[in-house]
């Protein structure tokens, strides 16, 4: 995919090592590591590529959502009995330790729910537009995408085949 | 510390250092490195290939199922409860019985995936998805039974809690409305976390796929690329659910435990009834994770290159260990309450196992205690896929056996002796038969459309796994590569 003033090139690397390689490479031609986005198969760490560490929103979204299923289960354990009052056997309306039960079982339910929904929100899930990719990444190979310059890409192509890249081309978004 | 299924140094004795190396990657799936884009094809394979057996044993299952299920449950919501065994005293019946079964066999899928990953278990990779689906179908026939319990299943709403005309609330101090709130959570849970890992294996078999199946996989692979950020999100929620999974799944089971413990009846008010109830609910469900990883082994393409006898070896400790615990829960239980001398206890304690149902007592405790240490202590065993498929059936026989025992045939002895009955269950029977073939359907229809193995995890394993030498000896050794 081309912008207006910029372009994306894709380069396919069969292996962990030589791709590595290239994301340094890359830094040294001067891209910045937020131009740079690496694909692959399996997860690889950001330690192994030598890449900025990435931000996840995932454990911050699964606290507000354990101390939001805590607050339901205390209104479902203490709020509403008073609004139906049960008058079971002269036994209090609101016990201690049954409570326990009801708020625990809500506030996983929520840390859960919003540890599932939290991936869905910062990976973008679903989306169903064109994107940049190869089916060749789910066979193990390491894609980088990369923009850049128009005029640096003559360079870039040159390095990373140099390193190893089986393949360096203009990234096409197409419908997965 | 990452768990091997086997020590290295302990599997057979080969001649030479190539003999030896070569064995040990026979051995070991980690050892046995295929090209991803070949792992792909195999499971790939594995699903798009179905031989004509697999259509006629799923046709006589749906017929099993329209019957059983569908027919009987329709009789009995037209003639009521009646048709069904359950009567004063004995108001839960083989429905409940099936109900905690099912909760059980539900917990090995967690219990494998959850636990064995909290604690770096290698051996865990293969089979975590086959384990993870178990858990799931199994939660669906544990719930079909609560509704066939609950008998007038158009009112089942009223279980909800919302403001209504009825002046009805569900009482959330009571068991079975935490039993509502914890099956629900743990059915949520772990689908959840079946999905989480799935998402790559669907982007996979999306990019594989044409037709059907692709519009099928690109639906549910929800856009996945494997782009670092999409990869940092799911590892983050993948360990968060494996951690935070767990004690939701010791509380399922403990609190099906508390229907029974927290009323004052002989034989069910026990304080050990909790943890008696989980380590049950894992003697079954781990024995069932086995016989269903040996039949996907047997009859799918391909499997065993992923699942091998390494795998069936770990289980069978497993199984193992969890039999040694469960007799020390039994004993435990059996033991503080035919010591109490409670008249009440000590009856019904006779009648377990010297009334006419004796025999099912008996069975237990041979299948439970006595089949796993006699068989399971020897390695050559345990890797046979017959005779581990054998024990898991019998440890499954035992363990509905147990719930037999504690439901219907506990409560035909009770302080009123007028009232004694004997459990002569109805269309329970053809009901139970009826989940167990959805079950089992469910299961084969699943293994078409859902990789069975999470390959992108077989792949990360085996890039984890090296052989090292220390002195003569060729060494596995593992690399945390999280």
């Amino acid at each position: 995919m081309t912008t207006a003033s910029k372009s994306m090139l894709l380069a396919l690397f069969p292996d962990l090592d030589p791709a590595a390689h290239a994301v340094e490479k890359l830094r040294e031609l001067g891209i910045a590591d937020d131009h740079v986005n690496v694909i692959s198969g399996i997860p690889v760490t950001q330690a192994m590529l030598g890449r900025p560490h990435q931000w996840s929103n995932v454990p911050r979204l699964a606290m507000a959502g354990a101390l939001g299923g805590l607050m339901l289960g205390i209104f479902l354990a203490f709020g509403t009995p008073n609004a139906y009052p049960l008058n079971v056997g002269g036994q209090p309306i609101v016990p201690g330790p049954p409570s326990v039960v009801v708020m625990f079982e809500m506030t996983m339910l929520g840390m859960l729910i919003s540890t599932f929904l939290g991936v869905f929100l910062d990976s973008r899930f679903p989306s169903y537009e064109p994107k940049e990719y190869v089916p060749e990444i789910s066979d193990g190979k390491i894609a980088i995408l990369i923009e850049c310059e128009p005029e640096n890409e003559g360079e870039i192509q040159a390095a990373m085949t140099r390193i190893g890249a089986e393949s360096v081309k203009h990234a096409e978004a197409r419908k997965l | 510390m990452a768990v091997l299924a086997k020590p290295a140094g302990s599997i057979g004795k080969p001649h030479s250092h190539e003999d030896e190396e070569a064995h040990l990657r026979e051995e070991h799936l980690m050892l046995d490195p295929r090209p991803r884009g070949e792992m792909n094809a195999m499971v790939m394979e594995s699903m798009m290939v179905t031989s004509w057996k697999f259509w006629v044993i799923s046709i006589i299952l749906a017929i099993i199922v329209a019957i059983c299920l569908g027919y009987y449950w329709g009789y009995m919501i037209v003639n009521g409860l009646g048709v069904a065994g359950v009567n004063r005293p004995i108001y839960w019946g083989i429905f409940l019985v099936n109900t905690v079964f099912w909760i059980g066999i539900s917990h090995a899928g967690t219990f494998v995936s959850a636990l064995l990953r909290v604690f770096k278990a290698e051996f865990r990779r293969p089979f975590t998805r086959a384990a993870e689906l178990m858990t799931t179908f199994g939660l669906v026939q544990a719930g079909l039974s609560i509704f066939m319990h609950m008998g007038r299943i158009w009112l089942a709403y009223w279980l909800f809690p919302y403001p209504n005309e009825r002046g009805l609330w569900p009482n959330f101090h009571s068991p079975l409305s935490w039993d509502f709130l914890a099956i629900n959570t743990y059915l949520l849970s772990s689908t959840m976390y079946l999905f989480l890992p799935l998402i790559p294996d669907l982007a996979m078999a999306r990019d594989r796929s044409t037709g059907w199946r692709k519009a099928v996989y690109r639906t549910l692979a929800l856009g996945f690329r494997g782009t670092e950020g999409e990869w940092t999100h799911l590892r983050f929620a993948m360990n968060l659910f494996a951690f935070a999974i767990l004690p939701v799944m010791f509380s399922v089971h403990t609190i099906v435990s508390w229907d029974f413990a927290a009323a004052m009846r002989p034989g069910w008010s026990s304080t050990i009834f909790g943890p008696y109830f989980v380590v049950g609910a894992l003697q079954s469900g781990l024995s069932a994770v086995a016989m269903v990883i040996i039949v996907v082994r047997a009859t799918m393409k391909n499997m065993k290159y992923f699942i091998r006898p390494e795998h069936l070896d770990a289980l069978g400790k497993l199984m193992l260990i969890i039999s040694m615990a469960w007799a020390y829960f039994f004993f435990n239980d059996y033991m503080v309450q035919w010591y109490n001398g409670d008249k009440w206890t000590d009856i019904l304690l006779k009648f377990h196992e010297e009334g006419p149902l004796g025999w099912m007592w008996y069975a237990m405790l041979i299948f439970n205690i006595a089949v796993p240490w006699l068989i399971l202590w020897n390695k050559n065993w345990r890797r046979n896929p017959t005779i581990l498929f054998t024990v898991g059936f019998l440890v499954n026989i035992a363990m509905w056996f147990e719930r037999y025992i504690i439901i219907p045939t506990s409560l035909s002895i009770n302080r009123f002796p007028f009232t004694y009955q004997f459990y002569k269950p109805g269309v329970e029977i053809p009901l139970s038969i009826g989940t167990l073939a959805l079950f089992v359907l469910l299961y084969m229809l699943a293994s078409r459309i859902i990789p069975l193995v999470p390959v992108w995890e077989v792949q990360e394993g085996q890039m984890a796994h090296s052989l090292r030498k220390f002195g003569k000896e060729s060494i596995v050794t593992v690399s945390d590569l999280e």
